[in-house]
């Protein structure tokens, strides 16, 4: 099998048209940089071709991370040119000098290792809308390889594309002056006269998006549309959600019930009731929101609005040792810390992206959704104030969120005011893409997407460590008295460490069990009070905490805990894979660990 | 129309346009280099297009893109004239 290697600027559609010749579904959004990792795809069209998609890059003197990553990916590749069909470099068809300046350089290394290469124009949807065109013939003679227009948006020119990927032909002209040119300026001035010889001629920026700028960046409207936006995402996350959660739980009860009186060995039954419905069951009822957080997100991202966010909060993130660009990674941070880890690497600054992995696991990720999400059902009341536009949980949930963040910028702000500033700090530059209104279906697909990947990837772990929980629960008395089982004496002996908040015994089991991952808590809690109440019903998990009595300034205490501990292992260990540094996680593991426990301590005493 | 001096690109108000002369002696290399690659290149004309208060980042047209720059980088790219 050869390769089709996808190389292109970022933002030029690079990734959609190798999901249209894949039929993969690769994350895209409209913002330069969401590729960040190089991703491998059979060709749709042949079977003998696999498709391998880079980051997008600017030139092939790499100046971030991401770029490094796949300029060295892209020239390890063409060391092997007998596995190489072809290199396909995309370019955005609105704004073709800068494109075609990166063809150039890809050209001279397709000609030195004698592979094939085909131009593709995206995104040529927007000149028709224009009634603009390229001069693909003059062009295609110009470079000495095939320039092909195609829309991966609308499918329009993709047979066209694959038909020249399946048989290439290696046209170059090798008399050609830029196959010896080694000055970068006459890659850039030929770039600028191709541009101008065969490129469009007119005014592609609508002023539509210039009114849309004048109210997203300005300094009221602006930060007032940033706050209402961010608000939004938060109330969202309960009130559009609160249907389909009702549904998973009435379904998990409904279940329960026509399963367990099924099993005739009590043991079993007790096991799928307490174990199964009440812990799998507990945490399934919380996907529903990560599903709703990952749509809400998937619409900024698509919208073009994400970039202006991230200029808004440029100012204020760079007082905190932070940069504009770490907005992304640190919103993306609020659906899961693995992929904001990787986002990252679109930060230049070394200093600042190492503050950017050090805000990442504060930020309120998905899997602290359900923790919050059940403490906040058991303490405060679903009531709405201003006419029902704001939910009392809604504002709470929004307030822990904001606590996360707010804790990640100040440790940010001191780490960053006793370090030493580098002068390879870059400064900030970054592409505006344009608006557009989102792709419903591809987000709608990508939330359904992330959720499932939430379960599959949370669900074993959550499934062992509650069998785990309920053997030890259980026995030696059969579910009789939990306070005489195994785990009672095992959560005795860590009682004085949370004791202090004003904790028992299982919510030390809890806490433990989730420094697996933070999910596991919830899950265990359900299993816990199955065991424990011995009925035969599946209660809600927030009643049982309701019931447990439990004060609420140990719910606040717990909260505040769950905000700040690095209780994840795929976090830590993805932050030692990108930063290559093992203190990091680890100082970070032990730094946030202290601190969790120490503003717990704090808040439950300040409250009680 | 009338021409008015400016020193650096970051000195642009919203709706002025400037033609680069150069970049300071205080920007990288690498940085020179990929303005230039982002069409921030001696003899472009280059407007600002938004340029909102408080110190935040200004944008800049540059052909058919558009592109934030922070003050500090902006101020190190020198502009030979503005078109008010």
């Amino acid at each position: 099998m050869k390769d089709v290697l996808v190389i292109g600027c970022p933002n030029a559609g690079k990734t959609l048209l190798f999901n249209r010749l894949t039929g993969l579904k690769q994350k895209v959004a409209n913002f330069p940089g969401v590729t960040v990792s190089t991703h491998a795809g059979k060709a749709r069209f042949s079977s003998d071709l696999q498709m391998i998609d880079f980051p997008g890059v600017y030139s092939l003197h790499a100046i971030s991370g991401e770029e490094k990553v796949a300029v060295d990916a892209f020239q390890s590749a063409l060391r092997q040119p007998d596995q190489v069909q072809a290199v396909v470099c995309v370019i955005d068809s609105s704004s073709i000098a800068k494109g075609l300046f990166l063809a150039l350089q890809v050209r001279k290394l397709c000609i030195q290792a004698k592979v094939p290469m085909v131009v593709v124009s995206n995104m040529i949807d927007v000149l028709d809308k224009h009634g603009l065109s390229i001069d693909h013939q003059g062009l295609t003679s110009a470079l000495g390889c095939p320039v092909i227009s195609t829309s991966a948006r609308t499918g329009s020119g993709i047979e066209r594309l694959e038909a020249a990927l399946r048989e290439p032909s290696l046209s170059f002209d090798r008399s050609d002056p830029s196959v010896i040119a080694v000055d970068e300026n006459w890659d850039r001035n030929e770039a600028e006269r191709l541009a101008h010889a065969f490129g469009p001629t007119g005014d592609l920026l609508l002023k539509s998006h210039s009114r849309l700028d004048d109210f997203f960046l300005h300094s009221i409207t602006g930060g007032v549309a940033f706050f209402v936006i961010m608000y939004s995402l938060f109330q969202a996350i309960f009130t559009w959600a609160a249907p389909m959660m009702d549904a998973v739980e009435g379904g998990v009860s409904w279940a329960a019930e026509l399963v367990v009186p099924m099993i005739s060995n009590p043991v079993a039954a007790d096991f799928v009731r307490d174990a199964l419905f009440g812990g799998l069951g507990a945490f399934l009822v919380f996907v529903p929101q990560i599903f709703v957080l990952t749509f809400v997100v998937g619409l900024l991202e698509d919208s073009g609005y994400l970039a202006r966010a991230a200029v808004i909060c440029h100012r204020p993130l760079n007082a905190m040792g932070l940069t504009g660009k770490s907005f992304v990674p640190m919103l993306s941070g609020i659906a899961c810390a693995i992929p904001a880890i990787y986002a990252a690497r679109t930060i230049e600054s070394t200093r600042k992206r190492w503050f950017t992995y050090m805000a990442i696991p504060l930020m309120p990720c998905s899997a602290r959704l359900p923790v919050y999400a059940l403490l906040i059902a058991a303490f405060i009341p679903p009531t709405h104030t201003a006419g029902g536009l704001i939910g009392l949980q809604g504002l709470a949930m929004f307030g822990i969120y904001l606590f996360g963040i707010v804790t990640a910028l100040l440790v940010t702000a001191t780490l960053s005011s006793v370090s030493k500033k580098s002068s390879s700090d870059s400064p900030f530059v970054l592409e505006m893409p344009p608006y557009r209104i989102p792709s419903f279906a591809s987000i709608l697909r990508g939330a359904v997407e992330r959720a499932g990947y939430f379960v599959r990837r949370a669900g074993p772990v959550i499934f062992w460590i509650t069998m785990l929980i309920w053997i030890l629960g259980y026995f030696p008395n059969y579910g009789a008295d939990l306070s005489q089982s195994y785990l009672a004496y095992l959560g005795r002996a860590i009682e004085p460490i949370f004791a202090p908040m004003g904790l028992d015994w299982q919510y030390g089991v809890a806490i433990l069990a989730s420094f697996v991952a933070r999910e596991v808590f919830v899950g265990t809690l359900g299993t816990l009070y199955g065991i424990q109440d011995a009925t035969e019903e599946v209660v809600s998990l927030a009643t049982r905490v309701q019931e447990s009595g439990l004060p609420l300034a140990s719910g606040v205490a717990l909260l505040v805990f769950f905000a700040i501990a690095a209780q994840c292992v795929s976090t830590l260990a993805t932050l030692y894979r990108e930063s290559g540094s093992l203190r990091l996680p680890l100082q970070l593991f032990a730094g946030y660990g202290v601190l969790a426990y120490g503003m717990a301590l704090a808040a439950y005493w300040i409250l009680i | 129309m009338r021409q008015q001096v400016v020193e650096s690109l970051w000195q642009l108000s919203r709706g002025q346009t400037a033609v680069v002369k150069g970049f300071t002696q205080s920007l990288t290399e690498a940085y020179r280099v990929r303005l230039v690659e982002l069409g921030f290149r001696p003899g472009a004309a280059i407007a600002c297009t938004m340029a909102p208060k408080l110190g935040a980042p200004k944008l800049y047209r540059v052909d058919n893109a558009v592109y934030s720059l922070e003050q500090k980088i902006a101020e190190c790219i020198q502009t030979e004239s503005v078109t008010v």
